[in-house]
């Protein structure tokens, strides 16, 4: 038991901050969700489809409701499987409008969002007014609610973010040469459109195992604003994931603690303040890009304002 | 259903399809001009604007609600725009940093002051539709949800506002630079679209929430534009669409007791999906009907034309020509089409054409050689490469190309490899020989 010797000053020391046991774990899980979604979110920013993940995170509901109501039951692994049948059939509606369809690709992503969260609303709705025995808490993947967390939810999360981290690193070259040359990277024969539906696979997957921390209607959030602003700060791609996942990992925990402090509050905009506030202070003081930088720099050269 | 239950339905109904109307109607000019996500993002960032408009003392509906709503659209735009002349971000990712912040923003203000103000966090994504027909106030005698009041004073503002801006709205819409150059003030007509996007946001954001108002806005608009194709049509039957969705997304949520704010952006999806697969033009029926039209006539009159070409052979090279087969399902069903109505005979295994038969295949290799003709004299291609082309065109010239090409020629000239070109009136000598 040397981690209970070793831990257990740790341990007094959390307990007189009001820390347990449970809420480090949380913490941890969500801390690797953050970090996952922040690396993920870099690629599809430099792929230039940063909203790419919203259509799958608003379609998430619909399988959470369908989850519960086919099995009746609630516990996390199920609802998010649910979650990730319905994000994934969400994307697969989107890519079949822009194929077969007049819709213009941006109304098509309005369309998957506003209707498969209308579904969503409207399956939980009837839950609640039938009062189904467990239905009632299902409403945290709206706004996010980390509270309900168990360790081992924490745990399950934190292993498919360090996967997703892991299959991200493995393919990381391909990835990149899509996302800065699809047309180069077509002619010298990668599969781009194998590693465009990977890449909407790994955001499915970091939206999904988001919904916990930030809920349906803001985990996009999660997977956009770190990478902006991690991107203030450096011009390598590596550098950029490292810091996005740094960002998010930060705003997550940030989050979750702000609101372990007071109960009754959502953790999702709380995460997404956090990341925010880093986004603002990325894009006031980053070197070189940053707007002080640029500003400065215009003074003296009078005028070129470009890095 | 009692005279009561009746009119708390009904006034909800009517609130609801008045705001469906209002989006619809800026919609309309949301989806045209691609700008369905910003749509999107306005209807999330509304939020705080409603929040402070309520803390400073309006009332939901009120003018200074209102009034924040329409700033915080506005505040959008320019953060937007704003990221993008300080750190050159790209519009859609700065929108999705500035809405999502915006939004949780609201959100947690409205939790933190969830006992001083009527709003909270549930009624942010949900709506208060349901509550509608509780808040009355009286007009003339009659009481009338508060809510509806509202509705329809925004669906005046909007209404008017596109009505009287339409030509400008629409000439921006199409084409922002020759606006600008035709003197339209398009930086005042994009921003007057926004403010009233707002307006019809907050009232949309009352009833059915921040994130369904976007189905509201360019679901009706998407539909329309599937079945109709000037502007006004479409915004018309858009308008439509919204009102038939209101009404029946109540109903069903009524009949299966759930969020009607749901179930209209459902109906909606529903209205979509109809309109993808039977829209008279360019529905996915209608197209899949008119490729196998299409694909049944160029099989029916190349077996015709293929019998043709093999009587012609037969007729110079003496009787010993390779009888020609089907080369595809749709061609075989072709050839039995085509005996079955007596256009080719079959008699003791050998195969003709009837007079009709035989007119029709002249027409056909008439036209593939005419183009072949063409080709030859004006494409610069060598002549093994003039017959591709000209096997896809020859069922598609009609008789007056036809005759415009053939004018270009010599009489009695032949096609490039020497083969006759048989006249528009048909051979003299009758249907080619038996094959």
């Amino acid at each position: 038991m040397t981690l209970a010797t070793f831990g257990q000053p740790a341990l007094i020391a959390m307990a007189g901050l009001g820390l347990t046991y449970n809420t480090l774990v949380v913490l941890g899980g969500v801390a690797a969700v953050g970090c996952g979604a922040g690396v993920v979110g870099s690629l599809t920013l430099l792929r230039k489809r940063p909203l790419v993940g919203d259509a799958a995170a608003h379609a998430t509901l619909v399988g959470v409701a369908g989850a519960f109501l086919a099995t009746g039951r609630r516990d996390l692994p199920t609802l998010l499987a649910g979650a990730a049948v319905s994000a994934v059939a969400g994307l697969l509606v989107l890519v079949l409008l822009r194929r077969f369809t007049r819709t213009r690709e941006d109304a098509a992503t309005a369309i998957v969002i506003g209707v498969s969260f209308g579904l969503g609303l409207a399956l939980l709705g009837g839950i609640t007014a039938r009062g189904i025995p467990g239905g009632g808490g299902l409403e945290r993947f709206l706004l996010g609610q980390t509270a309900a967390l168990t360790a081992r939810d924490a745990a399950l999360l934190a292993v498919i973010s360090l996967l997703t981290i892991v299959i991200v690193t493995a393919v990381l070259k391909e990835l990149l040469l899509v996302a800065f040359d699809p047309a180069f990277a077509a002619a010298t024969g990668w599969p781009v459109g194998l590693l465009d539906a990977g890449l909407m696979a790994l955001i499915a997957v970091m939206v999904v195992i988001g919904l916990p921390a930030a809920g349906a209607v803001l985990v996009t959030a999660l997977v956009v604003i770190p990478p902006v602003a991690a991107r203030q700060w450096t011009d390598r791609a590596g550098s950029m994931l490292v810091l996005a996942g740094l960002f998010g990992l930060t705003a997550a925990v940030a989050g979750v603690a702000v609101s372990s402090l007071r109960s009754g509050l959502a953790t999702g905009p709380l995460v997404v303040l956090a990341a925010a506030a880093i986004c603002l202070a990325s894009v006031v003081i980053a070197p070189r890009r940053g707007w002080l930088a640029r500003r400065l720099r215009s003074r003296i050269r009078g005028g070129d304002d470009q890095p | 259903m009692s005279s009561d239950a009746l009119a708390l339905h009904g006034w909800s109904m009517l609130t609801a399809a008045t705001v469906s109307a209002s989006c619809a109607l800026v919609g309309t000019l949301l989806v045209v001009r691609r700008m369905s996500l910003l749509g999107d993002a306005i209807a999330h960032a509304v939020l705080p604007g409603i929040v402070v408009g309520v803390l400073a003392g309006g009332r939901l509906g009120g003018p200074l609600v209102l009034a924040g709503a329409v700033v915080a659209a506005l505040m959008t735009v320019g953060l937007t725009r704003g990221l993008r002349a300080a750190v050159g971000l790209a519009e859609d990712a700065g929108s999705g940093v500035v809405f999502t912040t915006l939004f949780a923003a609201g959100v947690v203000t409205v939790s933190l002051f969830a006992s001083r103000i009527d709003l909270d966090p549930e009624c942010v994504l949900f709506g208060i539709l349901e509550l509608a027909a509780f808040d009355l106030v009286s007009v003339g005698g009659v009481e009338v949800p508060r809510a509806l009041l509202t509705a329809t004073a925004v669906l005046v503002i909007v209404a008017g506002g596109l009505a009287a801006t339409w030509q400008l709205q629409i000439s921006t819409a199409f084409d922002q630079e020759a606006a600008a150059a035709a003197g339209i003030p398009v930086a005042v007509v994009t921003t007057g679209l926004l403010s009233l996007t707002a307006v019809a946001t907050v009232a949309g954001f009352e009833a059915v929430g921040a994130v369904l108002v976007v189905a509201m806005l360019v679901v009706p608009a998407a539909t329309a534009e599937l079945l109709v194709h000037r502007m006004h049509q479409v915004a018309l039957v858009a308008v439509a669409v919204a009102v038939a969705a209101a009404g029946l997304g109540w109903l069903a949520a009524w009949r299966w007791n759930t969020s009607a704010a749901g179930m209209i952006a459902v109906v909606l999806g529903g209205f979509y999906a109809t309109a993808v697969v039977l829209a008279p033009a360019d529905g996915l029926l209608a197209r899949l009907v008119a490729k196998l039209a299409l694909d049944w006539r160029v099989a029916r009159e190349d077996w015709l034309a293929r019998i043709w070409r093999a009587g012609e052979q037969a007729g110079a090279a003496g009787a010993s020509v390779v009888r020609p087969r089907p080369r595809t399902g749709l061609e075989r069903a072709a050839a039995v089409w085509l005996r079955l109505t007596g256009r080719v005979e079959r008699s003791a295994g050998r195969v003709r054409l009837s007079k009709d038969g035989a007119r029709e295949a002249e027409l056909v290799v008439r036209s593939h050689r005419l183009w072949e003709t063409w080709l030859g004299r004006h494409a610069d291609l060598p002549a093994d490469h003039l017959h591709p082309p000209a096997e896809w065109v020859e069922h598609h010239l009609g008789a007056a190309m036809r005759e415009r090409i053939e004018a270009e020629l010599t009489a009695g000239e032949a096609d490039p490899h020497g083969r006759e070109i048989p006249p528009e009136a048909g051979r003299p000598d009758g249907p080619p020989p038996v094959v």
